[in-house]
């Protein structure tokens, strides 16, 4: 395995670490293997927040 | 030798009826309609079937434009560029689905089903955030227009509504578009779309279109094999042969057909007789239509062209053809089939069987067109062939203007075909509504029927 993380396949309600550390939930997944849609979990200025996440800032799979 | 570089008044000389061959094989007037034709004229994009749920999509095109049509998440119908705004790439490179976003594969650049550019990697790290994402959506159309289904588009803003524009033309869409029993708006697709490409300039097809009957010879052996509903012919011609049969023409827009009108009080003729089921549906659609009050019950659809490169068979078969020009010397060709909506399941699958058999690339009939086409483009493209322009002179001078049959008018200039067999009224039609745009600047100049009525006003 590459260690690249695929996001095509992951499902709505998936825990996923961003490179800046920062923890998402998965809202929905157009399934580009480009871009998911996710909320904010851990606590800081963007908690709550929902925004497009580029699959290249995905470093890895927590749930 | 020959010196035409580009498009220039004459080479469409209509008080001659000749026709030069420069406007088909020339590559210069080919990249000069592209700009003055198909970039302000309005196109056929597709039926609203196609897209029927949030989120649905169809790849289709607007002259040599690759274009998407879809519904958003709000219901709402867009037609998009389908170019990304950043380098270019399509952003869609399927036929047909369902999606939230099409998404780039070059750079990932995002954008919702509404066209809004959604996803920009590394916004904030790389741009700073100081592009400005809400004027880098997808290029979406000047002006759109969902008809009794059919989605229409048009690049230019200053370009007249599309009802306008088809002004008394619609009543012959209408014969495609309406249900057979005379109910509005009843057509659905069946099934895809077949695409193919043929080696010819995309005029070929729409002059054909427009209502060449005197290339009947040509299908002959189709005729000979009875390939038609009835296992004769290759339609069905009993109320065709006690009907008129006309060419209309409408001068300002550029649209022509030939249509059948048939005498008042005419009682429904037996047709579809391969299938005592599907013959028993049509005869009750052609009372039911007789009994709905409209013109429309009197006409009896044949080939037609709406300007500049969709055609329109709204009978036997029922469906509607798109020219796409590929270059001068090719032509994407896109035919959509038609049926009712709510027809029986027996009667999509027997007319889903004889369109095939009649049209597209396999189809009897469109063969021998496309080989017409083909061969004489080809034998056109010759310097010593350019030299000799065609002629369109058959039938010049006997187009008349409020013509009538038995209470029903038609409009436009009108040749009655029912002694005289074929004319050229419909070409010259084509040719002169495409001398104008490709002579016309703007809109107000293309729009004769305004100017006109102002001026009738005036003088009252």
């Amino acid at each position: 395995m590459s260690g690249i993380v695929n996001v095509r396949d992951l499902k709505v309600g998936t825990r996923v670490v961003l490179g800046s550390g920062a923890e998402v939930e998965i809202v929905s997944n157009p399934r580009d293997g480009v871009w998911i849609f996710a909320r904010y979990l851990a606590e800081g200025a963007q908690a709550g927040e929902e925004e497009m996440i580029f699959a290249q800032d995905v470093v890895e799979v927590r749930s | 030798m020959n010196a035409t570089k580009g498009y220039h008044s004459g080479l469409v000389d209509l008080s001659k009826g000749l026709i030069s061959r420069e406007i088909f094989v020339n590559e210069e007037i080919y990249a000069q309609e592209q700009e003055r034709v198909f970039a302000r004229s309005w196109l056929f994009v597709g039926h609203e079937s196609q897209v029927p749920n949030p989120g649905d999509f169809f790849a289709s095109r607007m002259g040599e434009e690759s274009v998407i049509l879809c519904r958003d998440r709000a219901g709402t119908v867009h037609v998009f560029l389908n170019s990304c705004r950043h380098r270019g790439m399509k952003v869609c490179r399927y036929d047909d689905g369902n999606t939230t976003v099409f998404t780039c594969p070059y750079h990932g650049w995002s954008y919702g089903t509404d066209g809004k550019l959604a996803g920009v990697p590394f916004f904030r790290e790389a741009y700073h955030s100081e592009i400005d994402r809400t004027k880098l959506g997808l290029v979406e159309v000047a002006q759109l227009c969902c008809y009794k289904g059919t989605v229409w588009a048009n690049w230019d803003a200053s370009a007249p509504p599309f009802l306008e524009h088809l002004g008394d033309f619609a009543r012959f869409l209408d014969l495609i578009l309406d249900g057979w029993d005379g109910r509005e708006g009843q057509a659905e697709l069946l099934g895809g779309v077949q695409k193919w490409i043929i080696p010819c300039n995309w005029k070929w097809p729409a002059e054909n279109f427009s209502g060449d009957t005197y290339h009947n010879i040509s299908h002959r052996s189709v005729d000979l094999v009875g390939a038609g509903p009835s296992g004769r012919s290759r339609r069905d011609y009993s109320e065709l042969n006690v009907a008129r049969k006309l060419h209309v023409a409408i001068p300002d827009r550029g649209h022509q057909t030939i249509t059948y009108v048939l005498p008042k009080d005419h009682e429904p003729q037996a047709a579809y007789q391969n299938s005592p089921e599907v013959a028993e549906y049509f005869r009750h659609c052609e009372e039911e239509r007789r009994r709905r009050p409209g013109a429309n019950s009197r006409l009896m659809g044949a080939p037609g062209e709406i300007f500049p490169n969709v055609a329109l068979l709204p009978r036997q078969p029922r469906t509607l053809a798109v020219w796409h020009p590929v270059n001068a010397h090719q032509t994407e060709v896109w035919r959509f089939f038609f049926v009712d909506r709510d027809a029986p399941r027996a009667v999509k699958n027997f007319l889903r069987d004889y369109y095939i058999r009649y049209s597209g690339p396999a189809g009897m009939t469109e063969q021998d067109d496309m080989e017409n086409w083909n061969y004489a483009h080809s034998a056109s493209r010759g310097v010593i062939a350019r030299r000799y322009p065609y002629t369109y002179e058959m039938g010049m001078g006997h187009a008349v203007e409020d013509y009538e049959f038995e209470g029903l008018r038609m409009p436009g200039r009108v040749v009655d075909l029912t002694k005289a067999q074929a004319s050229e009224e419909p070409m010259r039609n084509l040719y002169r509504r495409w001398a104008q745009f490709m002579e016309a600047d703007s809109w107000d100049d293309l729009m004769t029927w305004r100017r006109d009525g102002a001026r009738r006003e005036a003088a009252e």
